[in-house]
């Protein structure tokens, strides 16, 4: 699920950014800092979209770096368990299928698929039904629902299915 | 077309809500606080009501009316109910007795409303649509959680190595991933992982097997639960099947209803007294003796005295209830009561008037009965003779006429010749009217009391009119 939400962060910049650019500096910094990375908490920032205010900077003794607190709005993404993603297939086992949802990496286990798609190897491995009408390879869309999340400091992996109504292939790449 | 309705209502009740208390359930239960099934006992209640005032129904349940009300507001929680809360005065109160008194087709109230101030009063009324909605969606929840937890749906894979025997859960995959992507190693010998399945565990016995037996019971647990829900349930499903394709009784907002059931009694003119469904009396309560039972009593010829003066019994189609059928609570026309036009109470309908006033009339005449009785045939028929005598007046003397016409004037000028017959006709007509003739607000407040004493006041005019 997507969230606007508020952030806080303490921005080190070094002095020869100091001048005319200096709040442009920061925010180019903030950006290249923030975007794309993972906290457990809020989940993946996805855009910095605005910066609210920016605080009285503090000269670090010996360095000369000044620190900025730094209020930003950003867009951040967390899966959560229960969920319904779509995301591309990456990878194609007989352990099952991992996929990705954006930064999120999925992974659909193989008795989370459903019984009548099996599992064939060779040069594609793929999951297909008997009647081979829907098939799952590498690069195949697939909606999934998550059952679980792990969640660590600073990663969230998640554990899907698609074994349940309205669930699966959604856009075959063979057939485009 | 409410019954099937209804009975899914019972069902669902007795199926769901068996066995709800509203007190925690921290509360140790002793004999007396165990209030369950006062949940059904509530919901029957309101099978065979519309909108309905708490405190009625409470009364009615003979229930506090907190304990009502927390059990209603489980009902609204639980999308069962709409309930309304408006703060009201005397006035909006009679709206409603108003509406209640169409429902019932019955157009006189034995009480007046007015000692009611401005209170907050609840209504509640039950959502058949949202019902039919609710108790699908709860089966279906039912059912679905169920078989997931049967087809281990959704839960986490299991790996195990079969050298080392450790195990790890599908939350590890990337980490277990092998160089090829093909399997998942083992991290601490590189050994390639076994999905551990139920069936391979089972087969296996040795360590795991307090586990295993315990989730093959569990299993078995959920199957026996799914195919007793299946079996326990049937009615209920038959039923909503049942209901599938009937259109679903709505009454809409409180005051729609309110606007809808005085315009239907209206509209009803007290013929559909056989209409069991519409039957709520007073309060809301319902009237069992008015709904089916039939009693035709003929009162013409019980006693001789009304030969000479025309007969209109017929002019209402209502069936009369004998005095002793009538008991304080029932809220009847006054046609039900054998209270009719005046015409008819001239054709021998004494014994029924008579009892009408022994049952109310008392206080407000100081007379006796008979006196009463008596006092007002004098007084008819001496009206009847003044009318004679002063129509061949008329006929003499049209001035005469059109002074009849004022109401304020004498009643021995105002009564000339067809000018009376109209206006005693009007008069019977309104009489009987009245009440249900409500449009807009301003019928509404005619109140129930006034409509009961208008019988007295009819009789004092006789009287005077013997004395003029």
């Amino acid at each position: 699920m997507f969230f606007h939400i508020v952030l806080e962060r303490n921005m080190q910049l070094h002095p020869r950014y100091f001048g005319r650019n200096l709040r442009d500096n920061l925010v180019s910094k903030l950006m290249k800092d923030v975007e794309g990375t993972c906290s457990g908490r809020h989940g993946f920032v996805v855009a910095v979209t605005g910066i609210e205010n920016i605080g009285k900077g503090l000269i670090r003794d010996g360095t000369g770096f000044v620190t900025f607190p730094v209020k930003y709005q950003c867009v951040v993404f967390r899966p959560f368990k229960g969920e319904i993603l779509e995301a591309v297939v990456t990878m194609v086992n007989k352990m099952g299928f991992f996929a990705e949802a954006g930064p999120v990496q999925i992974f659909v286990s193989n008795h989370l698929i459903p019984d009548d798609m099996e599992f064939q190897s060779g040069d594609m491995p793929n999951y297909t039904t008997s009647d081979g009408s829907v098939k799952i390879q590498k690069d195949s869309e697939v909606r999934l629902k998550i059952i679980g999340t792990r969640v660590d400091a600073t990663e969230i992996f998640c554990i899907g299915t698609i074994k349940d109504d309205f669930l699966g292939v959604i856009n075959d790449p063979t057939t485009v | 077309m409410i019954e099937p309705y209804n009975k899914l209502v019972k069902l669902a009740a007795r199926a769901f809500y068996d066995d709800l208390t509203s007190k925690g359930d921290n509360q140790p239960k002793t004999g007396r606080s165990d209030n369950r099934g006062i949940a059904v006992v509530v919901l029957d209640a309101l099978t065979r009501r519309q909108w309905v005032r708490e405190e009625d129904l409470a009364k009615d349940l003979k229930l506090h009316t907190k304990q009502l009300r927390r059990t209603l507001r489980f009902f609204e929680e639980e999308k069962i109910i709409t309930r309304d809360h408006r703060r009201e005065t005397a006035k909006g109160a009679k709206i409603y007795s108003a509406a209640v008194a169409a429902t019932a087709d019955a157009t006189t109230g034995k009480e007046g409303e007015e000692k009611v101030k401005l209170h907050t009063h609840s209504y509640c009324c039950l959502d058949y649509a949202q019902i039919y909605d609710v108790v699908r969606y709860r089966l279906h929840r039912m059912k679905h959680k169920l078989k997931d937890e049967l087809e281990n749906k959704n839960t986490i894979q299991q790996y195990i190595c079969p050298n080392c025997g450790k195990r790890y859960t599908a939350f590890d995959a990337p980490r277990l991933l092998s160089r090829n992507g093909e399997d998942f190693d083992c991290e601490s010998c590189d050994g390639k992982l076994d999905v551990e399945s139920d069936k391979l565990a089972a087969q296996e016995g040795g360590d795991g097997d307090g586990d295993e037996n315990a989730r093959r019971r569990r299993r078995e647990k959920l199957k026996d639960m799914l195919q007793k829900m299946e079996v326990q349930l049937k009615p209920l499903i038959d039923q909503l099947g049942r209901v599938k394709d009937l259109p679903v009784p709505e009454f809409g907002s409180l005051q729609a209803w309110e606007a809808r059931a005085s315009a239907a009694g209206r509209a009803a003119n007290g013929d559909n007294a056989g209409d069991s469904k519409s039957h709520l009396g007073y309060n809301g309560a319902p009237m069992p003796y008015s709904g089916d039972t039939k009693v035709v009593v003929d009162f013409n010829g019980t006693e001789g005295k009304g030969e000479g003066v025309k007969s209109e019994t017929d002019s209402t189609s209502l069936k009369v209830l004998p005095p002793w059928m009538i008991t304080s609570g029932m809220n009847l026309t006054k046609e039900q009561r054998g209270e009719v036009k005046q015409e008819t109470k001239m054709d021998g309908t004494s014994t029924s008037t008579a009892a009408q006033y022994t049952d109310e009339k008392k206080s407000t005449i100081g007379h006796d009965d008979k006196n009463i009785q008596d006092e007002y045939i004098k007084a008819y028929y001496a009206a009847l003779l003044k009318k004679q005598h002063e129509l061949e007046e008329a006929a003499k003397n049209p001035q005469d006429a059109n002074a009849a016409d004022d109401p304020s004037s004498s009643t021995s000028i105002r009564k000339v010749g067809d000018k009376y017959k109209r206006e005693e006709d009007d008069d019977g007509t309104e009489w009987e009217e009245a009440p249900a003739r409500g449009n807009g607000i301003g019928a509404y407040k005619v109140d129930l009391n006034v409509e009961a004493d208008a019988p007295a006041e009819d009789d004092e005019d006789d009287i005077d009119w013997e004395e003029g």
